[in-house]
């Protein structure tokens, strides 16, 4: 089943890993946050390893987007960012495991100070067995 | 015959010989692999070779001896390999796709592995294709399929399985030719249903399963069981790819050749004994096949097996089934009655069930908020769909 893990933050500057620029990892002990790139490194590695990573992409300044809408009868462009909140959509992985407890477990790594990790089911285009 | 279905009916025949006399399945089932893709270049071009299991063998033993050779650490095994050449045309036993098949059974392996490995090793496809089945990149299969091999040779699996694990192993089988079937008609979306694909092939598996092992008659059952399921696929969704449930089926349009093949398999088998889940699922099947419609079903007939079938092989599918069927002999309240145990259950099955039980006996409002919650939780569009559009239609 696919899933995608959504990595909301707000890192100022906006940079990556995203951990560098969020004041509440920033302020950790080396240490701490070490431990956290390691965890990261190695949930990485293992999901390439069996087979259920299917991609992933760390996205740009939130101020870049260009936004389309739909205005008196047009489409109608515009800058970003779209919306103003505290948390933007940083990053993403799309991973296809067996079960939802292999989900959990695999985002459970990606947590860490001041941001916010969403595990999303994906829809499939097939019905179920009957 | 096409020069596709010859390559790779002689696949799990060529990886067979190879690895009886080689050992390393891993290695061997590269090399065969490489074979394979040579016989995709070659035959459709210059016609097929007079004798393609020989053919097959010789390049996928010379494509061996290239993989050894290029890893110099490993000269001593390149020598025997060498030196142990195969003989192209060396005889190899008519069991052979079921011992791979045994292999790829594994118990060390998950379900998903073992599936993903009968396709490459049994069914001789490219790890392209098995990942355009399973909607997944080239490079994300490969991965399994490489870990799962790693995975088998970590477990000191052995070639031929020894006699002793071959009733378990033929169990693990046949579980996972009936996810491969599944895997193929719920993963294709509504215009490809008619395309064989996955269920095809865990149809043409299942066949020689029962033909190499016709003793064991969960086979049998198991055969029965994808064709009387096949049978019915041709109108399982409609013309816009939605979902049409079985109760609204144009029963017109399944396939009466697969019913009654599916039939008198299981006719044949069920006085043999002992009756496993596979018989039971399919006798559950044959009954719903051989209906002229839902309404003309024979209910109690189906109560009884799922009773059965609760025996042996407890769970929340089957608990569904027997409340569907229950609720049609003794009553909506009787069904939904048995659907209690499970009312802590994440299945959106089970809510849907519930849903439209609640509907039945006029209690509307706690009927929409079970098919809501049904709605909610599944992950199949056209499902979400089908459950939505009934809500609209209840309101």
């Amino acid at each position: 089943m696919k899933y995608v893990i959504l990595i909301h933050s707000n890192p100022q500057p906006w940079g990556h890993p995203t951990g560098d620029f969020v004041a509440e990892q920033r302020d950790l002990p080396a240490e701490t946050r070490e431990q956290l790139n390691a965890d990261f490194e190695s949930v990485l590695e293992e999901m390439s390893a069996r087979g259920e990573l299917i991609g992933g992409e760390a996205l740009a300044d939130p101020a870049s987007a260009r936004l389309f809408r739909w205005h008196d009868g047009e489409r109608l462009a515009t800058d970003g960012p779209y919306a103003e909140g505290k948390e933007h959509l940083a990053g993403f992985f799309l991973i296809d495991v067996e079960s939802p407890e292999r989900a959990e477990e695999i985002t459970r790594n990606f947590g860490a100070p001041g941001e916010t990790i969403e595990l999303r089911p994906a829809m499939w285009p097939g019905g179920d067995a009957d | 015959m096409t020069v596709e279905q010859v390559w790779r009916t002689e696949a799990p025949h060529v990886l067979a010989a190879l690895t009886r006399r080689y050992g390393d399945f891993g290695d061997c089932e590269d090399a065969v692999q490489e074979a394979l893709l040579a016989a995709a270049a070659q035959w459709p071009r210059e016609g097929m070779p007079h004798d393609p299991r020989a053919w097959l063998i010789t390049v996928a033993q010379r494509r061996l001896i290239d993989q050894v050779r290029s890893e110099s650490a490993r000269r001593r095994r390149e020598e025997r390999y060498a030196a142990d050449a195969l003989d192209g045309a060396a005889p190899v036993g008519v069991d052979d796709s079921l011992e791979v098949l045994l292999l790829c059974a594994h118990p060390a392996l998950t379900k998903a592995s073992q599936v993903a490995l009968i396709l490459r090793a049994v069914s001789g496809l490219t790890t392209a294709q098995i990942a355009a089945g399973f909607l997944v990149p080239e490079a994300t299969m490969a991965a399994r399929i490489t870990r799962a091999k790693k995975t088998l040779a970590g477990a000191g699996s052995r070639f031929p399985a020894p006699a002793a694990d071959l009733s378990a192993r033929v169990g693990a089988v046949r579980h996972a030719l009936a996810l491969l079937h599944t895997e193929g008609h719920v993963r294709s979306s509504g215009a490809k249903l008619s395309d064989a694909g996955f269920s095809g092939e865990a149809i043409r598996l299942a066949r020689s399963l029962w033909r190499a092992v016709p003793a064991d008659p969960e086979n049998a059952g198991l055969l029965a069981l994808l064709l009387l399921t096949h049978a019915r696929g041709p109108a399982r969704t409609d013309a816009h790819g939605d979902l049409v449930p079985l109760e609204a089926q144009d029963r017109s349009r399944w396939r009466r050749d697969l019913i009654a093949e599916g039939v008198a398999i299981l006719e044949a088998v069920l006085p043999v004994g002992p009756v496993g889940e596979f018989q039971l699922q399919a006798a559950i099947a044959a009954v719903h096949d051989e209906a002229a419609s839902w309404a003309a079903t024979d209910w109690p007939q189906i109560a009884e097996l799922y009773r059965m079938l609760d025996l042996i092989a407890p769970g929340e599918a089957v608990t569904i089934g027997r409340a569907v069927a229950v609720a049609r002999t003794e009553g909506p309240a009787a069904g939904l009655a048995l659907l209690d145990p499970l009312a802590a259950s994440r299945n959106h099955r089970v809510a849907a069930t519930r849903g439209h039980l609640l509907a039945e006996l006029g209690r509307t409002a706690q009927a929409r908020v079970a098919l809501e919650q049904a709605a909610r939780t599944t992950r199949s569009i056209p499902e979400q769909r089908y459950l939505n559009r009934l809500l609209h239609e209840m309101a």
